[in-house]
């Protein structure tokens, strides 16, 4: 009621500037009585404990969405499934502190990663991606391990008589390892658990695979049984470098891998792959690269060519030790996979795979970079969670924002000249909007998005659906519109206008209209949440934006069954929470914009 | 004006409402991929010879009207609606009128145990909210609603999903019977309303959310009118003055967002029928979207179309019932 009391007559920002132009200031108690109505709506909403929380926890959101994205990328079409379903956390790379100083080797696995220190102790940490990894084989049963490798979800060690172990995943033929192998003798030289397969060479130069031949199809080519010397394997496809300095692709398909150079056969001293490209170093320390080069992972430093001692390949990177004992890594950072650290001491051994790398210093000293694990976890392709999530956040505020922008234009304008016209008018446009809100939202926007939407962009899509949700929502603003117009149309000032000859078009949108410009935002913003809802029930049941574009209706989209309800939590709680968050916090700042504006709906 | 009057006036005007709706069906219909009478034929197209063909092609053209002026095709098209002939599902090979009742009767239900759920809670609450306002349990109550009706039905489908499904299986995830079971009567019925226990309790809580508070502000507005206080002055009990008085008058606000509430609930209902898999209008309309089974989508979206209608004329009868100064002026 005090506000009340004090509010001066409607007066103009630009008067009340004028005003302290001439008369050089108001003191400091006028202007508290001078308050704009704006002034007390901010006033009052900043009293409103619950608006302004909400406020503050979209601002927050929103700002994640917008600036965050710079900071996270994604590619929209990017897709691994060695990395499906993986459990929020970042333990990937926490090698454990008994195994840190002490280490023979480390080998990075999809998810999860092993080590074996000095004494032959293995290690495992990560996130499994199957609970059988865990079952380790003892001590007294494997003897001294030499050698150990990690897979997508198994893992392959040797022990110093030459027998092979492995666990995790024991289907599609993992588990039978070749008779010899099993009982021992054989010198080993090299070993590698794949995606789905494994593989072992021994010092004779023989190889050994076993597991599923369905995604890599190995075929040894004639005289390079017993002739080999190193392998190199990727999701794709395995290539072998022989005695002879040759690479070898065990293939008898010819691929991007299979263009090898021939200016570097006979050459060549270590071998790598990833999955789009192959590279050979040669005895002269250069690097070469053939096959796709996506993700920059062929556009090798000029600066390390002819000092590269040998090389290692993750899945879209590079990384090589250089003559001196230090590390370089290049090719996709997304993870930072390809920023090597600089480690003081020499480098002896550095095994990089899928988006990790460790690097073991001659004391055996361990050194990590790349991939530490995923905040929100990742979906059922292999998707960060995360970065979708911001990007999706973008999305659905995008449409939501722009539908209601056209929303509220087409109802400013009906509204306007509806409330303002009166009569024929007025009835007529008032039926229009009647026949627009009889029309069933939902079932509406399902068949219009699916019958328009087939021959079209994915962009032209997402237009679409803004369209579709501006065109059908604006009833509701044109009839506050118009109700507000019916009010003020009346006033004294509107008279004004009209006798001194301003046009009908200008008293209503630029007389009228800044009146009851509260009302709108008011109305808007709670329309934003509406739009912001029906755009993610839309994409939810698929008929709104589609995959491979993000929205946090279309994230929720694959968990609608029980088995990702219960397993893979992390999949539908942070989408839901967000967009639940977001929701609430927009109805609240909507009310406590109404009731700042409209002091009398607070008594209620 | 009598209410009679009234009531034809509005109905007459719906009839027109409904007409121009059906010429934007129609217009859709007509921009339906494919031509029509392919889809007709059906496997023809490759089993017989392509002269034969055409000769049947272009006499399916004729018998459907095609080559006739827009306004005729309207027309039949329309009269065949009207008179229940609403084409061939190519999915289901069958009449589209022998295959939607069992999965009407199925949304209805769902629908209307919805709305006797959210009546039988929302109203007595936003009385009781209104009567003590800003009291501690109105505090509640606005904060719960306010919840509730912000957040997407599928993200409370989900949780609820979560708890009553998977953590503690006391519902069934989907559908709307138990796999396998074959009984009819009452167990039948008992087995369906178990089903049906999870999505009316996710479908009521946003309509519980928006309506009580809709209740609420509209009570407390008329509990501040000067009839409610003679009503106390000439000493009548309370729960007379709120029950039989206010509530009444507070009822006439509420019936207008009511029907719309009624009519976003069968559109929303499509989103749980998809989540929970229930075999009913929503989950028909997408199926067949995704089938591309057009004759099934137009026959679904005249029903949205109707039943939105029907909501409109519900509404003025319900105002002209609550409300007797109700008169349509201009």
């Amino acid at each position: 009621m005090l506000n009340k009391k004090k509010r001066a007559p409607r007066r103009s920002t630009a008067s009340k500037a004028a005003q302290r132009m001439v008369m050089g200031g108001l003191p400091q108690e006028e202007e508290e009585v001078l308050q704009s109505p704006l002034q007390m709506v901010v006033r009052s909403f900043i009293h409103d404990k619950i608006a302004v929380t909400g406020l503050t926890l979209f601002v927050v959101i929103f700002l994640c969405c917008v600036i965050l994205p710079f900071f996270f990328p994604i590619d929209l079409y990017y897709q691994d499934v060695t990395q499906a379903n993986v459990a929020p956390g970042f333990n990937m790379l926490s090698v454990p502190s008994k195994l840190a100083n002490n280490a023979e080797q480390l080998s990075v696995g999809s998810t999860f990663s092993v080590g074996l220190d000095k004494d032959g102790n293995v290690y495992e940490w990560g996130t499994f991606p199957t609970d059988k990894l865990k079952n380790i084989p003892s001590n007294e049963e494997t003897g001294k391990l030499t050698m150990i490798s990690a897979g997508l979800d198994h893992v392959v060690a040797v022990n110093e008589n030459g027998q092979i172990f492995t666990w995790g995943n024991n289907r599609m033929g993992l588990e039978s390892v070749p008779m010899e192998l099993r009982t021992g003798g054989n010198k080993i030289k090299q070993i590698a658990a794949g995606y789905q397969i494994s593989l072992a060479l021994t010092e004779d130069g023989e190889m050994y695979n076993w597991g599923s031949q369905y995604l890599v199809n190995i075929t040894y080519p004639e005289g390079v049984q017993g002739n080999i010397d190193k392998f190199a394997t990727s999701t794709n496809i395995v290539m072998a470098l022989t005695k002879d300095g040759e690479v070898v692709p065990l293939t008898n398909k010819s691929s991007a891998y299979t263009n090898i150079p021939e200016e570097i056969q006979g050459n060549v001293v270590d071998l790598a792959l990833t999955d789009e490209s192959a590279a050979a170093v040669t005895s002269d320390g250069k690097v070469y690269t053939w096959g796709n080069n996506i993700k920059k992972t062929m556009n090798v430093p000029e600066e390390i060519q002819g000092q590269v001692a040998s090389i290692s390949g993750g899945r879209y990177h590079y990384t090589a030790i250089l003559n001196d004992g230090t590390l370089y890594s290049w090719g996709d950072n997304t993870h930072g996979q390809a920023s090597a650290p600089s480690v003081g001491e020499k480098i002896s051994e550095v095994d990089a795979g899928y988006y990790a790398n460790y690097a073991i210093s001659e004391s055996g000293k361990v050194t990590s970079w790349g991939l530490k694990g995923y905040l929100m976890g990742t979906d059922a392709f292999g998707r960060d969670v995360f970065r979708r999530l911001l990007v999706g956040g973008r999305m659905t505020m995008t449409v939501g924002a722009i539908a209601v922008i056209i929303s509220s234009i087409i109802g400013i304008m009906i509204g306007g000249i509806s409330g303002y016209k009166g009569g024929k008018v007025d009835n007529l446009l008032m039926r229009l909007a009647e026949i627009v809100s009889s029309i069933p939202f939902l079932p509406f926007c399902i068949i219009l998005s699916s019958i328009l939407g087939n021959s079209i962009s994915e962009t032209q899509r997402i237009i679409l659906i803004m369209c579709i949700l501006g065109l059908l929502s604006w009833p509701g603003i044109a009839r506050l519109v118009r109700g507000s117009v019916l009010a003020e149309r009346e006033q004294e000032f509107v008279t004004a206008a009209r006798a001194l000859g301003v046009k009908e078009f200008g008293i209503i949108f630029r007389h009228i209209l800044p009146n009851i410009v509260t009302v709108i935002i008011v109305n808007a913003t709670l329309d934003f949440a509406t739009c912001m809802l029906t755009e993610s029930s839309l994409s939810f049941i698929g008929f709104g934006v589609n995959e491979p574009n993000a929205t946090w209706g279309n994230m929720l989209t694959g968990a609608q069954n029980g088995q990702v309800i219960e397993n893979y939590w992390w999949r539908w709680v942070f989408p839901a929470s967000v967009l639940g968050i977001c929701t609430i916090s927009i109805n609240c700042i909507g009310d406590g914009l109404r009731d700042a504006i409209d002091p009398k709906s607070k008594e209620r | 004006m009598g209410k009679g009057r009234y009531l034809l006036k509005r109905l007459i005007y719906i009839v027109f409402v409904f007409f121009i709706i059906s010429i934007l069906m129609f217009a859709i219909y007509k921009c339906m991929p494919g031509d029509p009478v392919d889809i007709m034929l059906g496997d023809s197209k490759t089993s017989m010879k392509p002269d034969a063909y055409q000769a049947l092609y272009d006499q399916t053209y004729q018998r459907l009207g095609l080559d006739k002026p827009m306004p005729v095709q309207y027309l039949s098209w329309m009269g065949n609606m009207l008179t229940g002939n609403f084409g061939y599902s190519t999915q289901y090979k069958k009449e589209v009128i022998q295959i939607i009742s069992s999965p009407m009767t199925n949304t209805i239900l769902l629908n209307l145990f919805t709305m006797f759920v959210v009546f039988l809670i929302s109203i007595p609450l936003g009385i009781v909210t209104a009567v003590r306002k800003n009291g501690v349990f109105d505090k509640v109550v606005q904060v719960v609603t306010i919840v509730g009706y912000s957040i997407p039905s599928f993200i409370i489908a989900l949780l609820a999903i979560f708890t009553f499904a998977v953590k503690i299986p006391i519902f069934p995830i989907s559908g709307l019977k138990t796999a396998g079971m074959d009984a009819g009567g009452v167990q039948g019925a008992l087995d369906m309303a178990w089903h049906m226990v999870l999505p009316v309790l996710v479908m009521s809580v946003s309509g519980i959310g928006g309506i009580t508070r809709y209740v609420r502000a509209s009570m407390i507005d008329v509990l501040r009118m000067d009839y409610i206080k003679t009503d106390r002055a000439k000493g009548l009990r309370e729960k007379t003055v709120i029950y039989i008085h206010a509530f009444r008058n507070a009822l006439i606000p509420v019936v207008t967002i009511t029907t719309w509430w009624i009519i976003g609930l069968f559109g929303g209902s499509i989103v749980i029928e998809s989540v929970f898999l229930i075999p009913g209008l929503g989950k028909m309309l997408i199926d067949s979207l995704m089938q591309r089974d057009f004759a099934v989508v137009l026959t679904m979206q005249m029903f949205y179309v109707v039943l939105s209608l029907a909501g409109n004329v519900l509404m003025d009868i319900a105002y002209t019932l609550v409300d007797p100064r109700v008169r349509l002026e201009n």
